[in-house]
């Protein structure tokens, strides 16, 4: 219990203080919030020239949106810290941190909390329930847990793989830009249907990075959709796993870069 | 002029540093070039034409915005916000230069570097793995050059309102998250323009955003050609010409009241 004590206590103080700019934080959260908007208003533009996208209606797609941006935006929410470690590389601060009595990762986590960007939830979380509105799926208690299952593992993988972005730093700080492939391009890749990727990338991204298990395979059950891919069909149960072994890597790599650093000394 | 042109030079020289930087940067464009190509190209799947382009003209308008990104800096620059909240404003107002015009030729000298190492590569990279559409004559890869030129300075002169509004505000930045996102969608970075409704097409082409993506990116897939070409060109100018005079006279205001405060 304790760490979730301190984990409240670090963010509610960093709460107050970006509350202070008042403006700048409504601007942002409103900021965050349109570029999401407009993002999904794309989606809605493509739809109004075309009935199917790669076989998949807007409320399908829709479906895959929403799940993929939901995760992203909670993972998100934890992970700001992470995606500008490369901050505490450059300025040597991480020294710092080491001394402290407890885990490095969870201090660097614990010194933001972006709910800037609860925007981008809402905005998710509205457009994945206007997605099951709009689809006539028979919904059983099977398909309502898995539903959650696969946000709760969703969220870790993409969670993982900012701690992954993070742990990078630790070799290079100035190739940081590449890792936003996995973050912001994983929740672009994972936002539509796999199927208008070629075979290379959606092997990739099933079977090295696995995203496919954000969205794409938990909606082809829900949908009750055949996996072009030829998985089998209990491949599209696999998220818990993905997200496990995707978490075991992020500690396992984070734990490496730990070891690996040098102060720069400043 | 020699002056600008120095400072230009300067500014591309100072990007030459930062090659590893560059490098990641253009892994990432071409990664999401990918992404956007790909749904566009899933667009065509069951129809040869949506908005006046064909799959071809779709695939390389996604990786012409994509390689124009870093010219003008559609992810947002804050390089004058910066200097007027540490202050050293001051010592670019003092100096016996225009001010503007100082901004503008560092931007594109900024903006030449990312034509050679970023926007060519990325370009490549959607050659090798779609096949682009190329302009087809010397006529065309002119318009879009003076295009791309005409982009560099309206985006500039929007960016600079945006920075300089630090004078008045401690928001600007936030101010700047929400015109961003308005000029990636209206400026046609997200989707083509000409897929929007037909109703919305005008009111939205009429905007200065368009002058920032959209008209190039249709000079350079030859979405328009022909006679149609210099009245685009001329609305670019017309558009430059209102941002850049905005921009001189937000920067006499902006003089006028630091000298109140006294720095």
């Amino acid at each position: 219990m304790e760490p979730t004590l301190l984990y409240a206590r670090l963010v509610g103080a960093q709460l107050r203080g970006q509350m202070q700019y008042k403006v700048s934080f409504l601007l942002a959260l409103l900021g965050s919030f349109l570029s999401c908007v407009t993002e999904f208003g794309a989606v809605l533009v493509l739809f109004s020239r075309i009935p199917l996208l790669a076989g998949w209606s807007l409320a399908e797609v829709a479906l895959l949106y929403g799940m993929s941006g939901i995760c992203f935006a909670v993972a998100e929410l934890f992970a700001a810290a992470l995606d500008n470690f490369q901050v505490h590389i450059v300025q040597g601060s991480f020294d710092r941190v080491l001394v402290r009595p407890r885990g490095a990762l969870f201090q660097v986590i614990s010194e933001d909390f972006a709910l800037r960007r609860v925007g981008r939830i809402g905005q998710a979380v509205l457009v994945m329930l206007l997605a099951v509105r709009l689809l006539s799926i028979d919904w059983t208690l099977e398909k309502g847990v898995l539903l959650a299952v696969a946000l709760v593992s969703g969220t870790v993988i993409y969670f993982a793989i900012f701690v992954l972005g993070a742990t990078f730093c630790f070799w290079t700080v100035q190739a940081k830009e590449a890792t936003h492939v996995f973050t912001y391009g994983g929740d672009g890749l994972a936002s539509y249907p796999l199927d208008i990727y070629r075979g290379s990338v959606r092997r990739f991204f099933t079977f090295v990075v696995p995203l496919a298990f954000v969205s794409y395979e938990p909606a082809l059950y829900l949908l009750g959709r055949q996996d072009p891919l030829g998985l089998p069909d209990s491949g599209r149960l696999f998220s818990p796993v993905a997200a496990l072994i995707m978490a075991a890597l992020a500690r396992y790599g984070w734990q490496l870069g730990v070891r690996h650093y040098q102060s720069t000394g400043t | 002029m020699r002056l600008y042109w120095e400072v230009a030079r300067r500014a591309l020289q100072r990007q030459l540093a930062y090659r590893t930087e560059n490098l990641a940067g253009l892994v990432t464009n071409i990664f999401f070039g990918y992404l956007r190509a790909a749904v566009l190209l899933a667009v065509y799947a069951a129809t040869t034409n949506v908005g006046g382009y064909d799959a071809q003209a779709a695939v390389t308008y996604a990786w012409i915005t994509q390689a124009m990104i870093m010219i003008v800096a559609l992810w947002g620059w804050w390089d004058i916000e910066l200097t007027i909240r540490t202050g050293d404003v001051i010592s670019d107002l003092s100096k016996p230069f225009s001010y503007v015009g100082f901004w503008l030729a560092r931007e594109m000298g900024r903006a030449a570097y990312f034509v050679v190492f970023r926007a060519v590569p990325v370009l490549l990279a959607g050659q090798v793995m779609f096949g682009l559409h190329w302009p087809s004559s010397p006529g065309a890869w002119l318009a879009a050059g003076v295009s791309m030129l005409l982009a560099v300075v309206v985006s500039f002169g929007w960016r600079f309102l945006l920075n300089v509004s630090a004078f008045w505000t401690t928001d600007a930045r936030g101010l700047g998250m929400v015109a961003n996102a308005a000029v990636m969608f209206l400026g046609g970075f997200v989707v083509p323009i000409r897929y929007f409704p037909d109703w919305l097409q005008p009111v939205v082409l009429g905007l200065p955003f368009a002058s920032i993506i959209q008209t190039p990116a249709d000079l350079f897939v030859e979405r328009i050609q022909g006679s149609a070409v210099p009245a685009l060109l001329v609305g670019q100018l017309a558009w430059a010409a209102v941002l850049l005079g905005l921009a001189q006279l937000t920067t006499l205001l902006a003089t006028r009241r630091v000298v109140i405060q006294g720095g």
